[in-house]
């Protein structure tokens, strides 16, 4: 706007007390007063028009809308069966019928504000003025020298003994940081679990048996050829999140499989599989999701989480996808008793890699 | 005593200087209803987040009746059969009895993860709208750094709840979490057991996870919504440029009660969308998830979206491994620290960046249109591929299974994507924004389009012109652009109802106030 | 370390498949002596297959094998190098579960079998399994149609859960496996069918013998998956059961959509 013009209304001003004025006229002067011209304003329907009999008509309707569905959600709500039930059944549509009675009354409150807003109030434009932009030179000047002030009264440049002595009160924002890292600090090297499996303390010859997941011990024949079963150390809780870095997958390959296995073994899995039976940890290398999706007839496994893929027949080389590092091998043996055993923990530790995992 | 007479019509007036004399209110209130808006449809998109964020807040008030974050194990006895006996966390049966054994409270769930992806979405495309039209540039720059910070903090917030109900998605997302901090160099291992207080899981992730989900984070996010909105409010809300607007002032519509009343029924139709798509849509049926066991995993395991272009980068990151001297750094921390890292750091640096780039520090209150300013849409649209690229990546094991499509192609069609459409999309959109550009200034150079074809006597074919203004001896018109709306078509040049002056057809005409004339040509909005 | 681990405390169920499962294996070894010396009675002596006389179903397989399988399989189903494996020992199980989702007779080589619309009807698929097991013995599914009824839905989550739900989602819907392979969807498979490839472990899938899974554990996982199916979603649609892709893709499409037409009417367009 030009301020030319509201310069002419300043200069005019409005005697409040005119009985001649307007209630709007009041409205737009205390507009003016707060730098708010309104220019436009003008109703889109004349009053008793057509129109906006009809754009009242629509707000009551949207209005009774609301309270209709309201009532039927909270009949609903109330006396619609919502107990489960298998199968298909009346209470599986509960939510649905509180979700759209809820949705339509809201709605119809929604449109029906709107409707009145935007078609039954008048439209208008204002325009105001923004004052913004840095403060008067003037003001900065003199809040600068009041803050400056305030520095030199407190006087640290003239007394050299408190500046050293404000150092004193550093230790405070120690203290007050000590409590919760000091709290929540835990040190992963001492017990060294991250080393360490539910399968640490097996030795060949004090092994620890595989279970399945109900507790049951694992025989070799409880792996047919092609197959795989999830596995875990006989402790108690083993099967339990209490020792997520354990499941072990435990498969038994085609005997031309187990041989080509056998015949390009990692030094460090030497002497890990059993006839043709061989131990992965399930826990992928690279975030630490099962990685479980077995293929045995291309012999690969994968993780769901971020499509690493391992090759079994090589020591569960990573072959494609984002982990570098293969699969920990569980060193295993048949006892005595004809159950499998671990003889040793996993020689490197299982799961994704951290900085002190070589 | 004196019986007095209380005279109701007279009351609110009373209230209303009783009330003054206390705190004097008047003159502030004033200036508040007063207050000018300017209206667009794209300056809505940052209340749909504001208005999900109240729902959230209500409807999450009304789970934490009911949910308990242990991790205690139990045998779950509720009323959904497939689980009966089965052995879960307390969390989880906490969260299947919200479910089914709460009347409404599984629409309640619903909404509340609904509001949630809304929240961020809403997030998303707002941000995407004050990148594009330039609205965080100086003086606002803070509200784009609080606004970015609340998209990292949603995120937060929302990869919290989505742990909560320990169901097995809840828990291999934890999983790929611990691991992501054990990825850190030299401290990894010592942040990750000093969180879950030991090997992950342990026994006290989710209370920790729970008081940052509906407390710590709740609280900042509240802090800073506050202040976002107390910085529009004290800055004034940018607008487009166009006829009678200028840098220095706002047209539009006063607060109350044109703009609170838009805002209002706007709250309710985000509510009401919320509502429908909780009771209509299914979310996050944890019941057929399962309870969480670090042995069980499901295919297709996926975050929820504003965390799937993290997980994308992941599943995309090839497999380098850094090792030297016994120590090493995993793959995992590249996609998964480093790259949220810059893509915290760079967004909230931009506007100094663009500032220097193009050494403009003028302060504006003008929005530019995405045309107007190639270089940045074409970052735009850059940023946007690189984006798309990596969250559909986050789902690209679907993607590959319901199209047919080997995996391992997705996996290198994303790794190859991600590299090559971002300049390709930097490239195409500054083109288009320098055509659209192009175009307008051909219609204010020599008129609109007018479909008249004419046969010169040379036997040419034309097309007549209609100029906007008086052209000169050559046939050109000299108006300036303004970067606002051109007409291009003849109507809107009222050339089939009644002429109006000036080249953008004033919708909004100026009904001439009863005293006084104003001038017509200053005041249209641009409205069309 | 002792089988009976503290976590057996959770209860009889799994003290009782123990023992099952125990009684079960020495069943199965009695059996399979039984059936190996059988086999050699049959086989040795006479030194050609076809020497024991068919019954009638597997003359009837017989007859459909030679006009369907045999250029792929071979004359006595010994396989045809390049073109059909062995199908000597894989049991008719494995017979009826690829004639009867339609894998076998393949149209063409490929690296997955498609399930597609069978070629032959169930009684068909029937004699020609009857023809391959008197061939050459294997695994065979038990007698009846419905299993799932016989099973514990719980329990069958569980197992579920551990064996299954990596490759065929937690929704049943199957997902992807590397380079083009994927695991099915399991909505339109039986209670047969999916008890025949738990058993077979066709193409990619892992197996899971008896000795794995009980035959009871089996019918409990088929009872849970035929559950998954049929119960209908209580929370609305399900949107496909996909999890978090298509909940992101509604939230955009259906959501945002809706709030931007909203916004687009509340306010100016431009």
């Amino acid at each position: 706007m030009s301020d030319t013009n509201t310069q002419v209304r300043d200069a005019a001003g409005v005697d409040l007390d005119n009985p001649n004025l307007t209630r709007f006229d009041i409205v737009r002067e205390g507009a003016r007063r707060d730098g708010v011209e309104i220019v436009h304003y003008e109703a889109q329907y004349p009053p008793g028009s057509k129109g906006e009999r009809r754009m009242t008509r629509i707000v009551a309707f949207f209005f009774l809308l609301t309270g209709i569905m309201s009532t039927l959600f909270v009949i609903a709500f109330i006396w619609w069966p919502w107990e489960y039930e298998l199968g298909p059944h009346a209470s599986k549509y509960y939510t649905p019928v509180l979700g759209l009675t809820l949705g339509l009354a809201l709605v119809g409150v929604g449109l029906g504000i709107l409707t009145w807003g935007k078609k039954l109030l008048p439209h208008e434009i204002a325009i105001q003025e923004r004052h913004d932009g840095p403060s008067a030179p003037e003001e900065q000047k003199l809040t600068g020298n009041t803050l400056q002030f305030v520095g030199e009264e407190m006087g640290l440049g003239r007394r050299p003994v408190l500046k050293w002595s404000l150092l004193g009160l550093a230790p405070l924002g120690l203290a007050a940081a000590a409590v919760p890292i000091g709290a929540l600090i835990k040190d992963p090297h001492h017990p060294d679990i991250l080393f360490k499996t539910g399968f640490a303390g097996a030795t060949p010859t004090n092994p620890i048996r595989l279970m399945h997941d109900d507790g049951t011990l694992v025989r070799p024949e409880h792996v047919s050829t092609g197959g795989q079963i999830t596995v875990f150390p006989n402790i108690p809780g083993g099967a339990s999140n209490h020792h997520a870095d354990s499941p072990t997958l435990l498969i038994h390959l085609r005997e031309d499989d187990a041989a080509k296995l056998n015949g390009q073994l990692y030094t460090i899995n030497q002497g890990s599989t059993w006839s043709s039976f061989v131990a992965y940890s399930k826990i992928c290398t690279h975030a630490g999701c099962p990685a479980s999706l077995y293929e045995q007839q291309t012999n690969r496994l994968l993780c769901p989480c971020h499509q690493s893929q391992f090759l079994i027949t090589d020591n569960a080389r990573p072959i494609f996808g984002p982990a570098t590092r293969s699969l920990p091998m569980l060193p295993i043996s048949v006892d005595k008793e004809g159950y499998l055993v671990a003889t040793g923990d996993y020689k490197v530790p299982v799961g994704p890699a951290f900085w002190e995992k070589d | 005593m004196k019986r007095r007479k209380v005279d109701l019509k007279a009351l609110p007036g009373k209230t209303a200087q009783e009330v003054d004399t206390r705190l004097p209110v008047a003159t502030p209130l004033r200036g508040m209803l007063n207050k000018v808006f300017p209206d667009h449809w794209s300056f809505l998109l940052g209340e749909i987040a504001l208005f999900s964020f109240i729902i959230l807040l209500l409807t999450g008030t009304f789970l934490a009746l009911f949910f308990e974050p242990s991790l205690q194990e139990v045998h779950y006895d509720g009323s959904y059969i497939p689980l009966q006996g089965v052995q879960m966390s307390r969390a989880y049966e906490t969260a299947l009895d919200l479910s089914f054994d709460v009347r409404g409270g599984l629409i309640m769930r619903q909404m509340h993860h609904w509001a949630a992806l809304l929240f961020m979405a809403a997030i998303v495309v707002h941000m995407f709208r004050i990148f594009m039209t330039g609205a965080f540039r100086k003086p606002r720059e803070l509200n784009w750094i609080i606004g970015l910070s609340m998209f990292w903090l949603g995120f937060t917030e929302g990869f919290a709840g989505y742990s909560l109900p320990d169901d097995a998605l809840s828990g291999t997302g934890l999983r790929i979490a611990s691991a992501i901090m054990l990825s850190i160099p030299v401290i990894g291992s010592w942040v990750t057991t000093s969180l879950f207080g030991g090997e992950f899981p342990g026994e006290i992730i989710l209370s920790r996870l729970y008081i940052l989900h509906v407390f710590l984070l709740p609280l900042i996010l509240l802090a800073l919504v506050s202040i976002h909105l107390g910085l529009v409010f004290i800055q004034k809300h940018t607008q487009w440029p166009g006829p009678g607007r200028t840098n220095n002032n706002v047209v539009g519509e006063r607060f109350v009660p044109r703009y609170t009343i838009k805002q209002a029924g706007f709250f309710m139709l985000v509510f009401a969308v919320i509502a429908l798509m909780g009771g209509l849509f299914q979310i996050n049926p944890i019941w057929l998830f399962g309870p969480y066991e670090a042995a069980v995993v499901s295919a297709g395991s996926q975050p929820d979206w504003y965390v799937m272009f993290l997980d994308g980068s992941t599943r995309l990151m090839p497999a380098w491994d850094i090792r030297f001297l016994g120590y090493n750094i995993p793959p995992l921390f590249w996609p998964t620290v480093v790259l949220p890292g810059i893509l915290t750091v760079l967004p909230m640096a931009y506007p100094w960046i663009e500032a220097r780039w193009k050494k403009d520090k003028a302060s504006h209150n003008l929005l530019q249109r995405p045309r107007d300013v190639p270089d940045r849409t074409g970052l735009a649209a850059m940023a946007l591929a690189f984006y798309l690229v990596l969250t559909i990546s986050g789902g690209n094991d679907i993607v590959a299974d319901k199209f047919h499509i080997s995996l391992n192609a997705m996996t290198w069609a994303g790794r190859i994507g991600l590299l090559i459409l971002p300049p390709l999309a930097y490239y195409f959109a500054r083109r288009l924004a320098l055509g659209l550009q192009q175009h307008d200034r051909e219609v204010l150079a020599h008129g609109v389009e007018t479909g008249i074809i004419k046969r010169l006597p040379d036997g040419r074919f034309v097309e007549v012109h209609q100029p906007l203004a008086a052209p000169d001896e050559h046939g050109h018109t000299d108006l300036p652009y303004v970067g606002w709306t051109v007409p291009k078509k003849m109507n809107r040049l009222g050339a089939l109802g009644p002429a109006v002056r000036g080249f953008f057809r004033p919708i909004e005409q100026p009904a001439p106030p009863q005293q006084e004339e104003q001038p017509r040509e200053e005041i249209t909005s641009g409205k069309s | 370390m002792t089988p009976d681990t503290p976590r057996l405390a959770a209860g009889a169920p799994k003290q009782r498949s123990r023992v099952r499962r125990r009684l079960n294996s020495a069943l199965r070894m009695f059996a399979a002596l039984v059936f190996a010396g059988g086999i050699y009675a049959i086989v040795a002596p006479g030194g050609a297959q076809g020497a024991a006389p068919l019954t009638p179903a597997a003359e009837a397989g017989k007859a459909l094998y030679d006009v369907s399988c045999i250029s792929c399989h071979g004359a006595n189903a010994q396989g045809v190098e390049g073109r059909g494996p062995s199908l000597i020992g894989v049991g008719s199980a494995a017979v009826e579960f690829q004639v009867e989702t339609g894998r076998m007779p393949a149209a063409r080589q490929e690296a997955q079998a498609e399930r597609k619309d069978p070629m032959f009807t169930n009684d068909q698929a029937r004699q020609l399994g009857a023809f391959i097991q008197e061939l050459g013995g294997g695994p065979q599914l038990p007698e009846g149609e419905d299993f799932a009824s016989k099973g514990d839905i719980a329990r069958g989550g569980e197992l579920y859960r551990i064996n299954c739900s990596s490759c065929h989602a937690f929704s049943g819907g199957g997902g992807a496996l590397s380079s083009g392979k994927f695991a099915p969807t399991l909505e339109p498979a039986t209670d047969r069918q999916i008890y025949a490839a738990m058993l077979t472990g066709p193409q990619n899938m892992p197996v899971f013998g008896d000795n794995e899974l009980t035959p009871q554990d089996k019918f409990d996982i088929i009872a849970y998956v035929q559950n998954l199916k049929s119960d209908s979603d209580p929370g609305g649609w399900g949107l496909g059961r996909f999890g978090p892709v298509t909940e992101g893709l509604a939230i955009f499409l259906v959501g945002v959509v809706a709030l931007v037409f909203a916004a687009l009417w509340i306010a100016g367009k431009s």
